[in-house]
Order: C-alpha cells, then sequence, then structure tokens
C-alpha cells in the first residue's frame, strides 16, 4: 500500500482523480472532463460530429462500420476518407448483410448515404435494412443470447479472484443510440419513418444505361457515370468543404455493391486477359481521390471469386484502404466439418490501412470465424486450427488411413 | 406425368421439381457431352405451355422443324419460336430475320408487353456467349430478371422464367461464373450408368442456398419422370467427415481429469485464499466508498502546475 498523503498545492489535479468516482466506474483514474465554455472551441481541435470518434491512437476521425466486432478489428473503426473493400463470399449473402449494417449505421447516425448498385433498386436495399436494437427492450433478450453459459453471480463462484466479486459487471451489451457502434437485429426491418428521415441518393445503373444507346456500352461508362454522380452530390451538399458550411457538418456514407461484376460492364469477372483491364483499378485510384478530400467513408462489395485475373485482385487491393474476405461454409466441405460447426464463415482481414501511422493496427488473432446469430453478428478468433494441426501433423506420421480436412 | 415408383414418394419428389420451376428468375442448365440437356430443356418447356404459360424461345443451335419434333399441336401451338439459326447475320435480305442480331432479339424479349406468366427459353446461352460479348450477355439477362419484378405497366409479381441451356464444357470458368452469379437455379446434369440425375442448386433472395440431387428420366413424349435412385448399387462413399474428428484426441497436454484427480485439484489450498470470514472483512470497506483509493505523494520533480499538458485530451 502506498504512503498516505495529499499533496496539499497539488489538490487541483489530483483531487479530481481520487475525488470523483461515478458509480460505474472500476478505475480510479479520471479524464478531466471538458472545461467551461470558454476553452470549448480551443481545445476540440477535432470536429464534432455525430456518430464519429477520433481514433485513440492516431487521432484519425473514424466512423463505425455497423459491426461492433468488426470495428474492434479494424483499430477502433473506419478512417473517414478511405474505402472498405470487402471480398464477397460465394452466394453473396454475408458480404450483402455487412453492405446494410455499414447503411443501417449511417442512417442512425444521421449520416447521408449514397447507394450504388446493378442487381436491386437502392430503394429497395434501404427497404431491406436491419432493425437497430436499442436500450431497454432488447437489453434482455440481448443477454439471453449471449450470456447462456456464463455462471452466475454468486460470492461463492469466484475463489482464486474473490476480491473483484463486488466489482460491478462490465457492460458488453448494446447501449443507447449515443453511442459509437450499434447493433442490429437481423430478422426485423428498420422502421420506415427511420428510413424516410435520412437523406439518400441512389444510383441503379441499369436505369443510367437504358437512357442512352441500346448497345453494348464502353467499359468504363458505367464506371465514370458512376464518378460523375459521386462528385456531383460530394459538391453540391458540400461534404468537401467547397461550400460555405452554414449548416453542420455531415458523413456522407458511400455503397456500392458488387463492382466489377459483369452487370457494370466490366469483363474482369468473363475473361482473363480482358481489353480494358485497367478501368476497375482507375475508378478506384479515382475514388480514393475523390473520398481523401471529402467527409465521406465508403464501402465496396465486390465479387473477387470470380475474378480470373489474380493480378487484378492484388492491384485491386493495394488500391483500397481496409481489405476484408468473408468466406462462406455454405456448399464447400467445411459445413459438415464438426470443428466448424459452431461458425457460419471465415472472416480474412487482408489489409488494414496505415493512416498517419508508421505501425499497423492489427489484431493479434490471425483465424477468425464469424457466426450469425438472430441479434448478433460475432467474430471469434477459431483457436481450434491450431489442434487441428497439431492432430493432423500426428496423423499423418502414424500412417493413418483417415483424411481430416 | 406417369406415375413413380412410390406415389407418396412421387408426389413429393413432383412437389421438389415443381418448386425448382416456381422459383423463378434464370433457371441455367448446365450440360455436357455425355448428359445432353436438350431433352430436359424441352420437358420443362412442355411443362409450362401445359401449365397454360405462353412459351418463347430463342432457337440457334437447331432449326425450329428439328425443335418441334416430339411436341404434340397442342404444345406447338404454344410455342413462339424465333428463329436465329437460319440465317443469323441476315444475308438472305429477306426481312424475316430478327433485328438487331442476337443481342437484338434477346433486347426484344425483354420488352414483351403479353400479360400473364412467361417462359422463356433460350437454347442455347453457349452460342449466344460466342457471339455477344459476356457483359452484354449478362446485362441482357439482367434486364430481363428485373422485367420480373417490375413489368412495365403490368400487374406486380408476374413470374418470368427464363430456362437457359448452357454446355459448360465450351466455356472457361469466368463466364460460368459469371452466368452462376447471376442464375436462381443451376441444373447440373451428370449421372451413372443408364440413369440420368440433375443437381439443382437453388437460390432463394436472402436465403441459404439448398442443394438436392434429382434422378430422373425422360419418356419419348417428353414427360418428366422422377425417380427415387440409381438402379444399380452405386452409393457415393461415406463422407469422410462423417467419422467425427475429434480435435482432442491426440494433443500433448491433458484435457480430461479423472475424479481423483479432480477432488485433489478442489482440495488444494491456494495462496490468498482466506477464510471466508477474512474475505468478507476485506471486502466489507469496498461498497461504501469508490471502489479503488490511489494514494500519491509526490516527490521533489514532480510537476504540479495547473496547465495540465494533457488537457486537450477531449476523447
Amino acid at each position: 500500500m502506498a504512503a498516505v498523503a495529499t499533496c496539499g498545492t497539488g489538490a487541483g489535479s489530483t483531487g479530481s482523480i481520487a475525488a470523483a468516482a461515478s458509480k460505474n466506474n472500476v478505475t480510479s483514474f479520471q479524464r478531466k472532463g471538458p472545461r467551461a465554455s470558454g476553452t470549448d472551441s480551443g481545445c476540440s481541435r477535432l470536429v464534432s460530429i455525430a456518430g464519429t470518434r477520433p481514433s485513440v491512437r492516431n487521432g484519425q476521425l473514424l466512423v463505425s462500420t455497423g459491426l461492433p466486432a468488426l470495428d474492434q478489428l479494424l483499430g477502433g473503426g473506419l478512417a473517414v476518407g478511405t474505402v472498405l473493400l470487402i471480398e464477397e463470399d460465394k452466394y453473396n449473402i454475408y458480404s450483402s448483410l455487412v453492405f446494410k449494417y455499414f447503411l443501417a449505421e449511417g442512417i442512425i447516425n444521421g449520416h447521408t448515404l449514397l447507394v450504388a448498385s446493378v442487381k436491386e433498386d437502392p430503394a429497395d436495399i434501404l427497404q431491406e435494412l436491419p432493425a437497430p436494437l436499442l436500450d431497454d427492450n432488447c437489453k434482455k433478450d440481448f443477454d439471453e443470447d449471449v450470456c447462456n453459459d456464463k455462471t452466475p453471480d454468486s460470492n461463492i463462484k469466484m475463489k482464486i479472484a474473490w476480491r473483484y466479486q463486488l466489482l460491478p459487471k462490465m457492460e458488453s451489451g448494446p447501449v443507447s443510440s449515443s453511442r459509437f457502434g450499434h447493433y442490429y437485429d437481423a430478422s426485423k426491418r428498420m422502421p420506415q419513418e427511420l428510413i424516410e428521415a435520412s437523406k439518400w441518393h441512389g444510383f441503379f445503373f441499369p436505369e443510367k444505361l437504358s437512357s442512352t444507346n441500346i448497345e453494348s456500352c464502353s467499359l468504363t461508362h458505367g464506371y465514370r457515370k458512376l464518378l460523375q454522380f459521386i462528385q456531383n452530390v460530394i459538391y453540391e451538399e458540400g461534404f468537401d468543404g467547397s461550400s460555405p458550411q452554414k449548416k453542420q457538418k455531415n458523413i456522407l456514407r458511400i455503397g456500392i455493391q458488387s463492382l466489377g461484376s459483369p452487370l457494370w460492364g466490366d469483363d474482369i469477372c468473363c475473361t482473363e486477359n480482358c481489353d480494358n483491364s485497367h478501368s476497375l483499378t482507375k475508378f478506384l485510384y479515382v475514388l480514393r481521390g475523390l473520398l481523401r478530400t471529402s467527409l465521406s467513408a465508403c464501402i465496396i462489395t465486390m465479387p473477387t471469386h470470380l475474378i480470373q485475373n489474380k493480378a487484378v485482385i492484388a492491384r485491386v487491393t493495394n488500391l483500397s484502404d481496409t481489405v476484408v474476405g468473408l468466406e462462406s461454409f455454405i456448399g464447400s466441405e467445411r459445413e459438415t466439418n464438426p470443428l466448424y460447426k459452431d461458425y457460419h464463415g471465415l472472416i480474412h482481414i487482408r489489409q488494414i490501412p496505415r493512416l498517419n501511422n508508421l505501425i499497423y493496427d492489427v489484431s493479434d488473432v490471425k483465424d477468425l470465424a464469424f457466426k450469425l446469430k438472430r441479434k448478433l453478428f460475432t467474430i471469434e478468433g477459431s483457436y481450434c486450427i491450431f489442434v487441428l494441426t497439431a492432430a493432423k501433423a500426428r496423423e499423418l506420421q502414424q500412417g493413418s488411413s483417415h483424411v481430416i480436412l | 406425368v406417369t406415375p413413380s415408383e412410390g406415389a407418396g414418394g412421387g408426389t413429393r419428389r413432383e412437389l421438389e421439381m415443381e418448386s425448382v420451376l416456381a422459383l423463378g428468375g434464370l433457371v441455367l442448365l448446365r450440360d455436357s457431352v455425355e448428359w445432353e440437356g436438350r431433352t430436359l430443356l424441352k420437358a420443362l418447356i412442355k411443362k409450362s405451355a401445359l401449365c397454360g404459360e405462353q412459351v418463347h424461345i430463342l432457337g440457334c443451335e437447331v432449326s425450329e422443324d428439328e425443335f418441334r419434333e416430339g411436341f404434340d399441336s397442342s404444345i406447338n401451338s404454344r410455342l413462339i419460336y424465333h428463329d436465329l439459326f437460319r440465317d443469323p447475320l441476315n444475308w438472305s435480305q429477306t426481312g424475316e430475320t430478327l433485328p438487331g442480331g442476337p443481342l437484338g432479339a434477346l433486347q426484344a424479349m425483354c420488352r414483351r408487353t403479353h400479360p400473364g406468366p412467361v417462359t422463356i427459353a433460350l437454347d442455347s446461352l453457349s452460342w449466344l456467349l460466342l457471339h455477344i460479348p459476356c457483359t452484354s450477355l449478362c446485362q441482357a439477362l439482367g434486364a430481363l430478371s428485373r422485367q420480373h419484378a417490375h413489368p412495365g405497366g403490368g400487374s406486380p409479381a408476374e413470374p418470368l422464367r427464363v430456362l437457359g441451356l448452357l454446355h459448360e464444357e465450351l466455356h472457361g470458368p469466368g463466364p460460368l461464373g459469371a452466368l452462376s452469379s447471376l442464375a436462381q437455379t443451376e441444373v447440373t446434369l451428370s449421372g451413372t450408368v443408364g440413369q440420368a440425375s440433375a443437381h439443382i442448386l437453388s437460390r432463394r433472395p436472402r436465403q441459404r442456398p439448398a442443394h438436392q440431387t434429382q434422378w430422373f428420366s425422360i419418356l419419348p413424349d417428353f414427360s418428366l419422370d422422377l425417380q427415387g435412385g440409381p438402379p444399380l448399387e452405386s452409393q457415393p462413399h461415406a463422407d469422410p467427415h462423417t467419422a467425427s474428428v475429434d480435435p482432442t484426441a491426440h494433443v500433448t497436454f491433458n484435457l480430461h481429469l479423472s475424479k481423483k484427480e479432480r477432488e485433489a485439484k478442489d482440495s488444494l489450498t491456494l495462496p490468498f485464499q482466506f477464510s471466508s470470514e477474512k474475505q468478507q472483512a476485506l471486502l466489507r470497506p469496498g461498497p461504501g466508498q469508490a471502489t479503488g483509493r490511489i494514494f500519491y505523494e509526490p516527490d521533489a520533480y514532480d510537476d504540479l502546475d495547473q496547465e495540465d499538458p494533457d488537457d486537450d485530451l477531449d476523447v
């Protein structure tokens, strides 16, 4: 135990440490709250926009991706001005869900949305967004979802850590909408009034296509129109700071679905040596330039399993900032593998950007698997893979006839 | 349709096959040299025609007479045949050929205005892939399936079914993958000696895709006869994963405790494990105050001025 002393002159700084203890606090260290109004503009140098927060590591402004588990893996969230590329799973089930979570998070936070797609109309996509889980009515359902195997809180249970048994439990569930990341219920739809109250722009490529000539369009035609559309929205709504901001600053969330699929007019999924192999990479390059100069964040889903030329995939990865690959177990031999029975697929974090930073912000666990329960999309490290490879090595050594995948 | 082996089983299989067709959208029939798919295509066309739907056929690979052979007159009167086989490049200049070439013909089918359920059969998609770029074909097929969802001026939810025959040996993985991603249902034909089977993969929107394998044969009048299984005993070998893989089987450390070991573990006294009275005595001051206190004694070199350098941390 440290010597008991309180210093007289330093009461101002240490007093704030020891004295103010709120009910839910588990540490004795307190951050100083915001000062009196006179110094507000001075000390808050970062823009305070709804739904954003600065990164604790490098001060970069972050928005939530809609999945708090994914936010944690990406170092707190998606940085404003960057691109999140999702490599679609084979049947495009989970990647479209991640896409919808991103848009739903934008609606909850009041951000402006821009949705570009080829297969479904953007209005239909917005109708299918998951409903958010807000405090009161859902906390108990969430608790029963997660804490099924937690031991009940009783003083006897904690044999070794008995000193902590009277401390309040750390909150692990969804909280009110003022927080950074939200949880969503994939089985319910977002209420209509929230969608109508939000501001969104839609770009449905087949509509723009039909307005021009009938014959097959040139390869960069679809991408060029999309870039022009995005640029117009950014300029007209003032996300790049060009028009004087009379109103509150806001974030533009851009979502582009199935970029690179043949429906956009791009043939990188069809052949290996395509004529315009650079149109997609040019598009990503220009898009990144637009994003860096505006307050926007973009999510792109791309069917990379269809792209025939591996060099294109490597270039696309280099031109995006954060790249996450989803691999679902549906239809593959892993579906019946008992090791993977709790999970629906694997997540591969292929790339994390270094923004104003010298080091990457990677998580320790590299074998990540996800599972989608009704109200929760969790990502966990699947440690069992280590056990499997050790067992497999032993089997092969002993020359067993069983084959374990 | 003639009854198959078990009556109850036959009805169930019928329903499964019906559900394949009822899904709408693009149905991809992938065939190969050993297991050809045109007879199955004609069987499905006959089924649709018997249901009273309008059937449009874009014929590219065989002549119209050869295609209509085997259908009786009632069905033939329901089929509307668009012929691209006889003169695809319009050399005869008679004005009978479809304008715009293959792509124009396909896009003309998008612009149908006749109400009621419609089935469009494309014979074959391979021919179309060889003559028009893959991206244009995909966009045209996308437009067709969107016509299904939002028909121009018609009633909502008119089922439009597109049956496309694809010879999978003619194409590389690129076009096959691109067309598979557009299809709502994929039927791959294969089989064993003397018995054809169809492996059906149906992708309902926003649901997990479902696989099933259906053994069938097609009768001379193009009726579909669904069967239970292959006639010979050619069972697929057991899935290696059904032999349960226990990951804890061969590890080098002990994951299980015997009863005696467990008792010994429980009776072990740990350090800092005090009696319960002492525990309560130590814990009692806790709830009343702050959960922890820090006692700090500044030494001579500490900078204790009011201008805290961290005061702009407003995280």
